[in-house]
């Protein structure tokens, strides 16, 4: 969709504070990617090392919180809509009504029973069967990784998939004539980086502050349009690329010396002692 | 040319994994992209330097390059060094490839024809184990294997960049705390401390043992009462320092995940069944306003006796 507006600061750092800048330009939906997590809380490791997920309770990865928020600020300025995708088996169905209450309008899910042991290449695939058939898609913004793998490849695979630009690492986002200006944080310096659209983004946990929904959000998220696609009709290999051999729980090996009854002071003793012992101070 | 294909922004790094591609006997081709990175690692034991010229100066543009470079050369591997640049690089070319990619290897073993890679998952609460089969993509953290030294033939050639991603400006990163990652010791502050002002409470231990500060993502970023890079975790810094001591930390399992290389642990929080104890040498159950002062005094005592 073309739209002319006002504001004239097409190809410049973009100052103007929630007002879209579009002078000539293409904007479009947003989407955002999220994933439906294992609570890693809630996971036990038996004493035989094997991961025990009977207790576990489902939830949105909390990275992807962020994204979902930064997709919904970046469609407001653009006066356009924010919408979610996930990729998931049957459970992950209870996380589009969570991913709306978010400021999303519409949600977008992919159900699977391949999602189960899918790897980083199937589940990017299958995200951008999806964005394909959305239609008019001009950004798509993932976390940089989902707290249970935190493998941080889907966003990057998407795009090469899309063979769209990609962005990762990027701590802040303007809008900036055709495309967007971006902040990134690396291991040895800060960038500035300008993207054409469409593109797919990564954000770091840093980039805002995701608002906790309130009652009349969680209520209006029961409203919204959703739409399910069927793993299976998305045309893809989700043979994982490696075998997993091994899978089981990592127990550190510590000391576990705590000091816990007794007077303050004798308890400071104690520990100050063994630190001294262990020539750590 | 069958072998390993090694890249990283990380010249370190980038040693240690042709170290390890010259110890398991495959050909290393190091990628470069700029004539100063070819020259530095010019004696680094690779077999052959590729030095990729291209007309953007983002690394990660070429990665559509790379991954035809990849096949067209019927690499086994390709081994990146884990940082912001190398793991999106490492990724995109995977996508293209349509190959598989194991992300931040914690091990990395080669064995009868096959690349067998571990990893952490769930914030480190559990460790798997992958085989790959035909060429695949790792991306490897600094520190897990020794550099060897041995010449290497240069060889130039013209690579396409992906343009539609410009670089406008590079900034240093302005440090507002100390770099985590070389501290010797740390004192990290959790959701324990009640107020702001109890960060000097903290900030005395940190100076009476001569340790950094930093805290939990949730002082960082819910209650911003220090910067985004002093929080240590599996999204934030992860240290390695000789003595880490958390007050009110509760020890959630992706702060665990930046500490696990500590060499001693100690944790002072209220609650008994928190976490951190589990994962503590050594711990004290108790008021840490009452607690920290007197370790403070302590401590210092024992660094000012200590005999240099």
């Amino acid at each position: 969709m073309k739209r002319k507006d006002t504001a004239k600061c097409r190809n410049v750092w973009c100052e103007i504070d929630s007002v879209f800048c579009k002078g000539d330009v293409n904007v479009s939906k947003v989407v955002a990617c999220y994933k439906w997590v294992a609570d890693e809380a809630d996971l036990r490791i038996d004493a035989d090392l094997s991961v025990d997920f009977s207790r576990v309770k489902g939830k949105i990865s909390d990275y992807d919180k962020n994204a979902i928020a930064e997709a919904v600020n970046i469609a407001t300025a653009w006066g356009e809509k924010a919408v979610g995708l996930t990729f998931g088996t049957a459970k992950a169905k209870q996380s589009v009504k969570d991913a709306l209450s978010r400021g999303l309008e519409e949600g977008y899910w992919i159900n699977a029973d391949e999602a189960a042991d899918a790897d980083g290449a199937a589940v990017a695939k299958a995200l951008a069967a999806v964005i394909q058939r959305i239609d008019d898609v001009g950004l798509v913004v993932c976390a940089e990784g989902a707290s249970d793998t935190f493998a941080r490849q889907v966003p990057s695979r998407i795009g090469a998939v899309l063979d769209w630009p990609v962005v990762t690492s990027v701590m802040k986002i303007e809008i900036a004539g055709n495309g967007l200006m971006t902040v990134r944080r690396l291991d040895d310096c800060m960038q500035t980086v300008k993207v054409q659209l469409p593109a797919v983004i990564a954000v770091l946990p840093e980039i805002n502050t995701p608002p906790i929904p309130g009652l009349k959000a969680v209520m209006a998220a029961a409203k919204k349009p959703v739409h399910e696609f069927k793993g299976g009709d998305l045309g893809i290999n989700f043979t994982p690329k490696t075998k997993a051999v091994e899978f089981k729980g990592y127990v550190m090996a510590r000391k576990n010396v705590i000091f816990k009854e007794g007077e303050a002071a004798d308890k400071v003793r104690e520990l100050a002692a063994a630190l001294r012992k262990e020539g750590v101070l | 040319m069958a072998g390993i294909y090694i890249y990283s922004d990380n010249n370190e790094i980038a040693a240690e994994i042709i170290g390890f591609a010259k110890r398991v006997g495959k050909e290393a081709v190091l990628l470069a992209f700029d004539e100063k990175t070819a020259e530095v690692m010019g004696n680094s034991g690779a077999d052959k330097i590729y030095l990729l010229n291209g007309e953007s100066e983002l690394v990660e543009s070429y990665a559509k390059a790379v991954a035809e470079l990849l096949q067209k050369e019927e690499a086994e591997l390709f081994a990146v060094g884990s940082t912001a640049r190398g793991r999106e690089l490492a990724a995109r070319a995977a996508g293209y490839l349509d190959c598989a990619l194991v992300s931040d290897v914690s091990a990395l073993s080669y064995a009868d024809g096959w690349f067998l890679a571990e990893r952490m998952m769930y914030g480190g609460l559990v460790q798997q184990r992958e085989s790959l089969d035909g060429l695949g993509v790792v991306t490897v953290p600094g520190g897990k294997f020794d550099p060897v030294t041995g010449n290497a033939e240069v060889i130039s050639m013209a690579v396409q960049a992906d343009r539609r991603v410009s670089l406008v400006e590079t900034a240093p990163i302005v440090r507002q705390g100390a770099d985590l990652s070389q501290a010797d010791k740390v004192v990290c502050v959790g959701m324990g401390l009640d107020k702001e002002e109890d960060l000097e409470t903290a900030r005395a231990l940190a100076e009476a043992i001569g340790a950094e500060i930093a805290c939990t993502r949730g002082i960082a970023e819910e209650r911003h009462w220090l910067p985004a890079e002093l929080y240590i975790g599996i999204s934030g810094a992860v240290i390695k320092p000789k003595l880490y001591v958390s007050l009110g930390v509760s020890g959630q399992i992706q702060h665990i995940f930046g500490i696990r290389d500590s060499q001693l642990i100690v944790g002072i929080d209220t609650n008994e069944r928190a976490p951190i104890f589990k994962a503590a040498d050594y711990g004290i159950v108790g008021d840490l306003y009452e607690i920290v002062p007197l370790l403070t005094d302590a401590l210092k005592k024992q660094t000012i006796d200590r005999p240099e």
